[in-house]
């Protein structure tokens, strides 16, 4: 097999020539735009508002399907989710388990019964569902200040995973190495201009479009970035398939043939170590990043070693300590991996070096000695946990994070309260249904292949992603299709971010100013501050992620679970359960929100970190959020008085004889 | 199903059917989350959790291991069954109502 220069962090400017990369943001920009101008075009007259942030209940079959299914896959699912599927092996099929219910439990649990709540109030976001349906102004409130505060840093973390994403694509085009090096002179070395450069092109692409096109603009676009996802994949599992099977003995399957493969293989060990030359002179190339390092083994007959110099960040307090010239390292522990990766590497890999000095690290799970089958069996492996990746607490924890939490999703729920009927419904369910079917396990079967086809990106998993994208293509000589591949994370992270953003402005435009400071608010006036804001939000979570905070995946993660606590409970109490009452589903909100955040304050005393979660009896916060929360509306309801019989009527009987609407 | 359980209405109150359909709804798909834990999580748990691996004892079908086959991937397929059959043959259509003028919400 021939390989492109895979481990070259300019890989992706080499592939097929031209940039891929390059050309498919600015094509995808370009078709936003196109998407937006159009949606903007096309908005009917009538209530501006609900038009600018619902699309007035309008939403058909696939528009409703793929931007409900484009805005749950955030882009988690095309970096983390693949990092995580490479470094862990088969278990992250049973991490995902849920997703087997996720979309008939994401849409039909609350989705027919919320929408028709919705349009009996009149309501456009979530808070004002909440607010009219316990006729409680500060509910509503709270249910602002809840869904502002979460998505505010959720945002700022997005911003950031969209920006390191594009320049993890742009890295090495050349065309933007020249603008890094503008901005580097310009602004000093204060902030890393490439991340910079990124950050105001993906920030202010999805900011435009967002503020000019709104709701209708968020939806098209996710139409479009659903589309791409789903045929990445599409695209890639064949491919895999047969890049893996051509190593395969007669008769023995592509992904057969890679499991097996897999059950041999050990996690490698990662540490720092000291090379100096000891070839012949001439070839004197310094070690950079990416390059691999044979050592021929110290007996008569054993196997040489083989080492890959990985990114500092990687190991940094450790190499901080030694200084020069320790470098950061991985060592390949399976023999299989190590033909494969002298396979892939041809001459680059380097045997002009010897090995002066050498401190390693095994995984904390996994790595014992003669130890076979860690990667297609459970908890998986891991670096850092000895109960090993996924044990049975986090497997439960899991069922419930996705298809549980995933209903509590107030964006999602904006989505649910769009559609136009119920036949939109039923088909939406069913398409989103085989939508992500197409989609997960098939990432998972991808990732997998991707361990056996190329070793040693353990310490750079993160970009595993666009590094399959382009193995796969140029190794089928179709270098051009890598820009099509590379395009279905970042639509994932357009996709999810478009809808954060017209949540909080919706929030602030139409819960406070709205119905709080301005009932009176003229039609020009709203849409003009509706404009603003989200020009403001996204401005200001753009200027947030400048300096982002470090932790992005537990931002994400903090944020996703916090809402679902604060949110499921409460709303599922004020569609199904008429005795249900403000102070109820008041203390059910808070009860989830104090609950879930005192796990992860927990975590600070327990753990030394507030993204290391106490977990109490080894479930994740989500569970005890979302345990408390139910708990305490249940139980505060019961006693207190029950609700206003009007309120009861209004939105529990049948409309002719209701009085209130 | 009888009327909602709501201690200030009388038993025969004109409920929503829309309202009542989709609380039917909702307690089928909760049923269906317990019962796809119920299958995934032990099955898996018990086939792809060894204590120590013997890999004449593991096996595979299609080339993905049996335990995430026969946990998930199958389970997976029925899911999608039982969506069909739920979105097509069970799931009622229902009138959600007009749009309410923004006048009448209370406290706009």
């Amino acid at each position: 097999m021939s390989l492109p220069p895979i481990f070259n962090s300019s890989f992706l400017a080499e592939a097929g020539g031209v940039s891929p990369a390059l050309f498919t943001f600015l094509g995808y920009t370009a078709a936003v735009f196109s998407l937006a101008v159009i949606a903007n075009y096309l908005r009917k007259d009538g209530n501006f508002l609900s038009e600018y942030f619902l699309g007035n209940r309008g939403l058909g079959v696939w528009a409703f399907a793929l931007t409900f299914a484009a805005t749950s896959a955030s882009g988690g699912s095309f970096t983390g989710f693949p990092s995580k599927i490479y470094s862990h092996g088969w278990i992250l099929g049973l991490w995902i388990g849920s997703y087997i219910i996720f979309p008939i439990c994401t849409m039909g649990f609350i989705g027919k019964r919320l929408n028709q709540v919705a349009r009996r109030s009149g309501a456009i976001t979530v808070p004002d569902v909440i607010r009219d349906r316990f006729r409680s102004a500060g509910f509503g409130l709270l249910a602002v200040a809840l869904i502002v505060f979460f998505m505010s840093f959720n945002l700022i973390a997005q911003f950031k995973a969209g920006s390191l994403m594009l320049k993890t694509l742009l890295s090495g085009v050349g065309v933007f190495e020249s603008g890094v090096t503008f901005l580097k002179d310009s602004i000093g070395g204060s902030v890393d201009p490439a991340y910079l450069l990124c950050l105001c092109g993906f920030g202010l692409a999805v900011i435009a479009y967002t503020t000019y096109g709104g709701f209708q603009a968020v939806v098209w676009t996710d139409v479009m970035q659903g589309v791409v996802m789903v045929f990445g994949v599409m695209i890639m599992l064949p491919l895999a398939l047969y890049l893996v099977g051509k190593g395969a003995p007669e008769g023995v399957g592509s992904l057969e043939y890679a499991t097996s493969r897999m059950v041999d293989m050990s996690p490698p060990r990662r540490g720092v170590a000291v090379f100096r030359p000891g070839g012949p002179e001439g070839n004197r190339a310094p070690l950079g990043e990416g390059s691999w390092i044979r050592i021929p083994g110290s007996d008569e007959g054993a196997e040489a070693r083989l080492f890959k110099v990985i990114p500092k960040l990687a190991l940094e307090e450790r190499l901080r300590k030694r200084g020069e010239p320790w470098v950061a390292v991985l060592e390949i522990t399976s023999p299989g991996d190590r033909s494969q990766v002298i396979e892939n590497q041809g001459d680059r890999a380097r045997s002009d070096f010897i090995l002066e000095d050498l401190e390693l690290q095994g995984y904390a799970y996994g790595a014992e000695d003669g130890r076979k089958g860690v990667y297609v069996t459970g908890p998986g492996p891991s670096p850092s946990s000895d109960a090993g990746f996924l044990p049975l607490s986090l497997v439960i924890s899991f069922f419930f994070m996705w298809a549980i939490s995933g209903s509590g999703q107030p964006a999602s729920m904006v989505r649910l309260m769009a559609f136009n009927n119920t036949v939109t419904l039923r088909r939406s369910i069913f398409t989103v249904a085989v939508y992500y079917s197409l989609i997960y396990f098939p990432l998972v079967i991808i990732f997998c292949c991707a361990r056996v086809l190329m070793p040693g990106m353990d310490a750079e998993s993160d970009r595993i992603m666009p590094a399959m994208a382009v193995f796969l293509t140029e190794n089928v000589g179709a270098g051009w299709l890598a820009g099509l591949l590379i395009a279905a994370p970042f639509a994932a992270v357009m996709s999810t971010v478009d809808s954060f953003l017209l949540m909080i402005s919706s929030g602030l435009v139409r819960d406070i100013y709205q119905r709080n400071i301005n009932p009176g608010a003229s039609e020009l006036r709203l849409k003009r501050l509706s404009y603003l804001f989200t020009l403001l939000v996204g401005g200001a979570a753009l200027l947030g992620a400048v300096n982002p905070p470090q932790f992005l995946q537990d931002i994400i993660v903090y944020t996703g679970s916090g809402l679902a606590a604060c949110f499921l409970a409460p709303v599922v109490y004020a569609i199904y359960w008429p005795r249900s009452n403000v102070e109820g589903c008041m203390a059910g909100m808070l009860g989830g929100f104090i609950s879930h955040l005192s796990m992860y304050v927990g975590g600070i005393f327990a753990n030394g970190s507030f993204f290391r979660p106490y977990r109490l009896m080894d479930f994740d916060p989500i569970i005890v959020g979302l345990l408390v929360s139910f708990l305490a509306g249940y139980l505060v309801t019961l006693r207190t008085p029950p609700p206003p019989e009007d309120l009861v009527r209004k939105y529990f009987y049948k409309p002719e004889i209701s009085t209130g609407a | 199903m009888n009327a909602p359980d709501n201690n200030q209405e009388p038993a025969n109150a004109p409920w929503d059917p829309v309202f009542l359909e989709s609380r039917r709804e909702a307690l089928i798909i909760l049923l269906l989350w317990v019962a796809a834990l119920l299958w995934a999580v032990p099955y898996c748990y018990l086939n792809g959790f060894p204590e120590t691996f013997v890999a004449e004892e593991f096996s595979t079908v299609w080339g993905i291991p049996s335990w995430l086959f026969w946990g998930i991937a199958v389970p997976w397929l029925l899911a999608d069954v039982f969506t069909l059959w739920f979105c097509f043959f069970y799931m009622k259509d229902g009138d959600l109502g007009e749009e309410a003028p923004v006048e009448s919400q209370e406290g706009a």
